[in-house]
């Protein structure tokens, strides 16, 4: 069974035709699975994606993958997969409009478990696809006044501590967080291998 | 960094793990001569980061989010595409050549002049009323798809540096984890405008360039009225032996 040992096919753009039918209406709404609300407090995320010099960039495609509001993702390798919300999903995807803007909604995800008991604090895994991406890129939303973010095991990956803030969604009302993702530049986000 | 996942319904727990990528066999993610790429990769390196949870789950059945097609996308009778018909056959594999069953595949590709039907393209080539060109189709059980679709013509990219891109075809595919992810062109074998193609080429490494070509079905092995293709896509991730778990 583990004979066959072969590597990973190479990435490539998604080039400038990514189709518009891929970013099915609703896919960048976590809040709803197959009728019915997940538990959890609802938030929207807004942003722009922008590339070198600030310019907005259209057509990109964010894909996001959470925890639910116990902090428990829907797949077998999570030890508590089984208390999962099953009204909650955790993917989603959307893309930008000419302006750079992309929008989700989704719950507040919990905090996920570690394998030596500690805790991650909330967060948000995301993917960045777009035509002049090569390969995918690779970053992870906080939360703005979270105390757990001061002790996060891959925040505190990001050197020198100062460009932790752009990994840090900021409060923009009620219930609302604003998170840009500037490509490239002096005031990049920070990146993550993949 | 491993973890126990219980991949296979009914199989005792792997460990599932996600090796690091071998120098060349990845695109550059900066090409001269495309310079978008410049301009939106990041100038810093990327960060290392311990995988938990959440790089090493993800979404499996994405059917409930993302509504599947047909698997046809040249069309029949008096509604098929123009072009020369062809068959995709598609198989979605892990590093150990376990097969991927039930994950989703999206593909998207020009029609036969060589137009996407986007308006971001503005191509003079004629757009096909009955060729949309994309399609999104779950592997079965053995982790395959079988696409019939038309052979996509090459096309310039516009700008100073003009260029052309060979015939492609676009592939999104998901694993087992979020770390599976990838998006892939499949090109097709033979062609001259391979080797001038700044995006194929971006792969260094001449094996791995080689795995992002088809292959070709003898046409006695492919009766039907298509010529057929065979590609396989190997997601990242690969089950761990029981004496390497941390």
């Amino acid at each position: 069974m583990m004979s066959a040992v072969s590597m990973p096919i190479g990435e490539a753009t998604i080039g400038p035709f990514f189709p518009g039918a891929y970013v099915d209406a609703g896919a960048n709404d976590l809040t709803r699975w197959q009728g019915r609300s997940a538990q959890g407090q609802l938030i929207d995320i807004r942003g722009r994606v922008t590339e070198d010099e600030g310019v907005p960039l259209q057509n990109v495609v964010l894909e996001i993958w959470q925890a639910d509001a116990n902090g428990i993702y829907r797949h077998p390798a999570d030890p508590r997969a089984k208390h999962a919300d099953a009204d909650f999903f955790g993917w989603g995807r959307a893309a930008t409009d000419a302006d750079g803007a992309f929008h989700f909604r989704t719950i507040m995800p919990g905090r996920t478990h570690l394998p030596n008991g500690t805790l991650r604090a909330p967060h948000i895994n995301v993917v960045v696809l777009a035509s002049g991406l090569m390969r995918q890129l690779q970053t992870v939303m906080f939360f703005e006044g979270n105390a757990a973010n001061a002790t996060d095991a891959v925040l505190a990956c990001v050197h020198p501590a100062a460009f932790q803030e752009a990994l840090i969604a900021k409060a923009d009302g009620p219930r609302k967080y604003r998170f840009d993702i500037r490509l490239c530049g002096a005031d990049e986000t920070p990146f993550f291998e993949d | 960094m491993s973890i126990q996942v219980d991949l296979v319904k009914g199989a005792k727990a792997d460990t599932y793990t996600i090796p690091p990528i071998v120098d060349g066999t990845q695109p550059t993610r900066i090409v001269e001569g495309y310079p978008q790429t410049a301009r939106r990769t990041p100038s810093r390196p990327l960060l290392r980061r311990p995988l938990t949870l959440s790089e090493l789950t993800g979404p499996l059945d994405l059917s409930g989010r993302l509504a599947a097609t047909s698997a046809d996308v040249a069309g029949q009778s008096a509604r098929r595409a123009l072009g020369q018909l062809i068959v995709l056959r598609l198989a979605v594999r892990d590093e150990d050549g376990s097969p991927i069953a039930g994950t989703m595949v999206e593909m998207w590709q020009a029609n036969a002049a060589g137009r996407y039907a986007h308006p971001n393209d503005s191509d003079h080539a004629p757009l096909d009323p009955h060729f949309q060109g994309n399609a999104r189709v779950q592997t079965d059980a053995s982790g395959n798809i079988e696409i019939r679709t038309i052979k996509p013509g090459a096309y310039p990219v516009p700008g100073p540096d003009r260029w052309w891109r060979p015939p492609h075809v676009h592939f999104s595919v998901w694993g087992k984890v979020w770390l599976s992810r990838v998006v892939t062109q499949m090109f097709f074998p033979g062609d001259p405008l391979n080797e001038q193609d700044l995006i194929l080429n971006a792969v260094v490494d001449a094996e791995a360039r080689a795995r992002l070509v088809a292959r070709s079905v003898p046409t006695q092995a492919a009766p039907g009225d298509a010529l057929v293709f065979e590609h396989t896509v190997v997601v990242r991730g690969k089950r761990a032996t029981p004496t390497e778990h941390a």
